[in-house]
């Protein structure tokens, strides 16, 4: 269990590139943290400073209250599962787990019985004699998570654990991943780049771009409330929908304009676009595709033909051409539809979005 | 991965393909091990036979030559000598290339580059450049004429670090940041992770600087004047020319040389796998 805290957070390289621009998290006692962003975004350089693989160029790294700046990895007592595994190839299964209690001079009959046992909770029991060379992906990433349970250290570090596993031993695992940290009770940090794992796992997220964080947030409310287009786009699948729209009065009240038809706003984002000064400008307008729904032609925001209809059982993804730009809709009608059929659609408009399209920061959610 | 190739050649060209190659490696072969046989040979004649052109095998074998060098010539001392001190400057350049390596290979660190490349260019300097200078510090320490001089002056090798930097650059990263998350330090990391990834470089290169500290005679002959302190080759060199015997004995200086060679012959009969393997590249990890 452990409380950690970045303050003021840079990491500059020796060519001035900054990985990691200025950051601040506060990682509660038993929470699960998502570091998440596309590739190149600092993420695993942000939890290679926590672990201290990585030197801190600017700011302070607190653990438990204590500033750990320049504190060697091996004295953190973090434990940390890499993206490779690196499971020592000349040890067996057994004395890659309890190497770390080896180093503690833990007596040998302990050490015997916490590899037991944790070889056990994880389904590693038959395999404790074999090379890392003898074992499948999944089993590897088991036993890499065996090498940190058993250490019961003050925070478990994860490099985007699974991200060499093939899809449904993915799925698998990250069940797996959630009830080791509902049964450690302990702190987690974790990095991917899979918004689903992301999403499925965390109890905190930080979505990251460029070296810079740009929402933390509960699971729920970034996926709800983004505060950018990044995040809105970054966060679910199929991806939000953004098309460009005009602020404009008809009749007294306020509505978005598209190239297809009109988009009518609730009076609470009415409101808000008014009071902003948006009224006769362009903005630009995001809709997750499971916020769509079939309209007629009368009521449509966007009309278009499809171009791609994916039936995925109690879904569909549909993919249509539209005059903004390819327009998916996340449907559960999942009626047949043939490609170049003409659908009519408009968005649930408590669910819109809107957002500067200078800024990309968000008006109103 | 073996990858079988279906010869279509004619069979009398396949077999003439595998005599040229035999007649090719063979004649090579025999050029090479030529003088050692010959020293074998030499080592049983009598000191009539030994200048007899004539008579390559020995008509009578003296084993007595063998015997006399054994228990009657300074010879064994020498051996001792030259053993023990290569295993203590083997095991100091061990430690000193592998740490150095590690450095090189593991720590970030500003000046790692640079470091390298004057460790490299060390590498180019003619060894006896260096003799003057080495002579002289181990003047002012008053090590000469001392075994302490011959293993200080030698502690580090720079051919050493090189094959291990080679060996250790093959090891992922992770592993070392895996074994310091768990823990460890830079110490341990070395001698429990990366040290047994990579045992072929460290046999390589123990052999080989064995070998050759086993074998050297310049430099241990300039700094060491007392026969007590003498390696092999001085020995020999001392024993050919014992009582103004100038070439006088030859049989007798054939099979010291023989009895000299045989330690070397025991050691990589038992390293000789994880010799041509290290020589090869290969590190010994799988993948």
């Amino acid at each position: 269990m452990a409380e950690i805290i970045l303050n003021n957070i840079t990491k500059e390289y020796d060519n001035g590139f900054q990985a990691v621009k200025n950051i601040n998290l506060e990682i509660k006692d038993n929470e699960f943290v998502i570091l998440v962003g596309p590739s190149g975004c600092g993420k695993s350089t942000t939890l290679r400073m926590i672990a201290g693989l990585e030197d801190i160029s600017d700011g302070d790294l607190f653990l438990d209250g204590k500033r750990i700046n320049d504190v060697p990895p091996q004295e953190r007592d973090i434990a940390m599962v890499f993206q490779n595994y690196a499971l020592y190839p000349h040890m067996t299964v057994y004395q890659n787990i309890a190497y770390s209690l080896k180093i503690k001079k833990v007596p040998k009959d302990e050490i015997d019985r916490r590899v037991r046992e944790t070889a056990a909770s994880l389904g590693l029991t038959e395999l404790l004699d074999r090379k890392p060379g003898q074992l499948s992906g999944g089993q590897k990433q088991r036993v890499a998570m065996g090498r940190a349970i058993i250490r019961h250290p003050k925070a478990f570090l994860m490099d985007e654990p699974l991200s060499n596993l093939d899809a449904k031993l993915r799925g698998q695992m990250r069940v797996e991943i959630a009830d080791l940290y509902q049964r450690l009770n302990t702190t987690f940090i974790y990095v991917t780049h899979d918004q689903t794992e992301a999403m499925t796992l965390g109890t905190k997220i930080v979505v990251m771009k460029d070296g810079e964080i740009q929402q933390i947030d509960n699971p729920t409310n970034l996926f709800n409330y983004p505060v950018n287009k990044f995040v809105a786009g970054f966060i679910g699948t199929p991806t939000m929908n953004f098309f460009d729209a005009e602020c404009v009065e008809e009749d007294g009240k306020l509505c978005l304009k598209t190239l297809d038809g009109k988009i009518e706003l609730t009076p609470e984002k009415e409101q808000k676009l008014k009071e902003d000064g948006w009224t006769g400008r362009k903005v630009t307008a995001g809709i997750r595709p499971e916020h769509l729904e079939f309209c007629t032609e009368e009521q449509a925001a966007f009309k278009g033909e499809i171009s791609v209809f994916e039936l995925l059982g109690s879904n569909a993804i549909i993919y249509a051409q539209c005059a903004d730009g390819r327009v998916v809709m996340n449907t559960n009608d999942t009626v047949s539809r043939e490609h170049g059929e003409t659908v009519f659609m408009k968005p649930r408009e408590e669910k819109l979005h809107i957002f500067d399209p200078e800024t990309e920061r968000i008006i109103t959610n | 991965m073996n990858t079988h190739y279906k010869d279509n050649r004619s069979l009398p060209v396949r077999i003439l393909s595998v005599l040229g190659k035999v007649l090719i490696l063979g004649t090579a072969g025999i050029f090479t091990a030529f003088p050692f046989i010959w020293m074998i040979v030499s080592s049983l004649k009598t000191k009539a036979d030994i200048l007899n052109t004539d008579i390559f095998f020995p008509t009578d074998p003296q084993w007595s030559n063998i015997a006399s060098i054994i228990f009657r010539s300074p010879i064994p001392r020498y051996i001792f000598n030259s053993a023990w001190v290569s295993l203590v400057i083997v095991g100091l350049q061990i430690i000193t290339g592998a740490m150095l390596a590690y450095a090189l290979v593991f720590l970030k660190f500003r000046t790692n580059k640079l470091l390298f490349g004057i460790v490299m260019g060390t590498y180019m300097l003619p060894v006896a450049a260096t003799y003057i200078p080495s002579y002289i510090i181990l003047a002012d320490w008053h090590m000469l004429d001392s075994f302490r001089g011959l293993i200080i002056s030698s502690t580090v090798s720079i051919f050493g670090i090189f094959l291990l930097r080679q060996g250790f650059m093959q090891i992922p990263k992770g592993l070392v940041e895996a074994a310091r998350m768990d823990g460890a330090s830079h110490w341990r990391a070395l001698w429990e992770i990366v040290c047994p990834m990579t045992k072929a470089s460290f046999i390589t290169f123990g052999l080989m600087n064995f070998i050759s500290t086993y074998n050297n005679y310049m430099w241990p002959s300039l700094i060491t004047k007392s026969s007590e302190y003498f390696l092999v080759s001085q020995g020999l060199r001392a024993f050919f020319i014992r009582d103004g015997a100038y070439g006088t004995e030859w049989a007798l200086v054939m099979a010291a040389s023989a009895v000299v060679v045989v330690p070397l012959l025991v050691l990589f009969a038992f390293t000789q796998k994880w010799f041509i393997n290290g020589i090869g590249g290969e590190t010994g990890i799988k993948g």
